[in-house]
């Protein structure tokens, strides 16, 4: 028996259905958000533009992978194994962006 | 009796008899085959977000208002004479994607990726449901929303083919764009494309857990631990959507 250490298992808490529910209507007004603010910035095109709907696909991404993946009841190893690596993603998708914004000015 | 609760707890230590992240090994094994699916498709977004600011932002759309009458050859109108659609010019996604099934020759920008993503984010709802009630072992419930899951993977794909077909219509191959770039075409294969692709293939696994779940396999198991292991690749099919949409139609 003593190779069979029970894992406590991290409970959802108890009122999980209604922080789904909840999510879910977060998520729904973001995205409605995403397309609001696309038609009102229609016209404009600058860096800021840019990262407003990164940093909103990113609030979006923190609801699915918190509450829906189950990451924000995980232990801490467990979240920053995954998220470390996925914050020097984002680095990366910023520092391509510019990067593309100087090949347009030498093209 | 000892033998059956030996086998289900077996199942969440590894070999030194304990579970270091507090997960089974298969739980956390899913999360690091996110993890590597993630660079994936970040490789893929960061090439978007390269090659779409390498070229001039797109011409602001000034004569077309939501919900006016499109002409017959709307494409051509757009390249000959208000000139949005050009080569050196990323073109404007409202002026590409303004096209909603049954209803013909009016422009309504964005409306149907929009309904795309309410449609995945709603699957990825009824998903989590799913596993919730896995975890109080309620096996009807977990069959009804995995089943509600599939009919909404398969509507995404469904709305995905439509958007595919009327595009290649339109005249978009992977190396011929009426629109301007032709890299945007391409880019909008590939991605969508390996996109839908693993939309495709949550479906058929949702498809066989469901089996699984109808024919009792997890109640003999004890534990519905497979249904938050698929639960975890749907909402980052759900997830990748997100930046998908982000990228190709807000940018």
């Amino acid at each position: 028996m003593e190779h069979t250490e029970h894992i406590e298992h991290t409970d959802a808490p108890k009122d999980m259905k209604s922080k789904i529910w909840r999510t879910f209507w977060i998520l729904l007004a973001f995205t409605v958000i995403d397309i609001v603010l696309y038609f009102m910035l229609l016209t404009t095109h600058s860096m800021w533009k840019n990262a407003i709907f990164i940093v909103l696909g990113v609030v979006k991404a923190y609801y699915i992978v918190g509450i829906f993946m189950h990451m924000t009841f995980e232990r801490k190893t467990l979240k920053y194994t995954i998220i470390l690596p996925m914050i020097f993603v984002i680095f990366f998708i910023a520092l391509m962006i510019i990067e593309g914004n100087f090949t347009l000015s030498v093209r | 009796m000892a033998t059956t609760t030996l086998s289900t707890e077996k199942k969440f230590t590894w070999g030194g008899g304990k579970s270091p992240f507090n997960v089974s090994y298969g739980k956390l094994m899913m999360w690091i085959f996110l993890l590597s699916d993630a660079f994936t498709f970040s490789s893929l977004l960061i090439a978007y977000g390269f090659i779409r600011t390498s070229f001039l932002a797109p011409i602001a759309n000034t004569t077309v208002k939501p919900f006016s009458h499109l002409s017959h050859n709307f494409v051509e109108d757009m390249v000959e004479k208000t000139k949005y659609f050009v080569q050196d010019h990323w073109p404007s996604p409202e002026l590409v994607f303004n096209h909603f099934p049954f209803i013909h020759g009016i422009h309504l920008p964005l409306f149907f990726v929009s309904l795309m993503t309410f449609i995945l984010i709603f699957s990825s709802v009824t998903m989590v449901l799913a596993v919730e009630a896995g975890h109080r072992m309620a096996k009807a419930e977990v069959a009804k929303y995995m089943f509600l899951t599939i009919l909404g993977g398969a509507a995404f794909l469904g709305c995905q083919a439509w958007e595919w077909t009327t595009f290649i219509g339109e005249g978009a191959r992977l190396f011929t764009n009426p629109y301007g770039p032709r890299s945007f075409a391409a880019l909008f294969f590939i991605v969508t494309g390996f996109h839908g692709f693993h939309v495709f293939s949550g479906v058929v696994i949702n498809i066989i857990i469901y089996i699984n779940v109808l024919k009792g396999t997890y109640v003999k198991r004890g534990h519905y631990e497979m249904v938050e292991k698929v639960g975890l690749y749907w909402h980052f099919v759900d997830l990748v959507w997100v930046f998908v949409f982000t990228f190709f139609y807000l940018l």
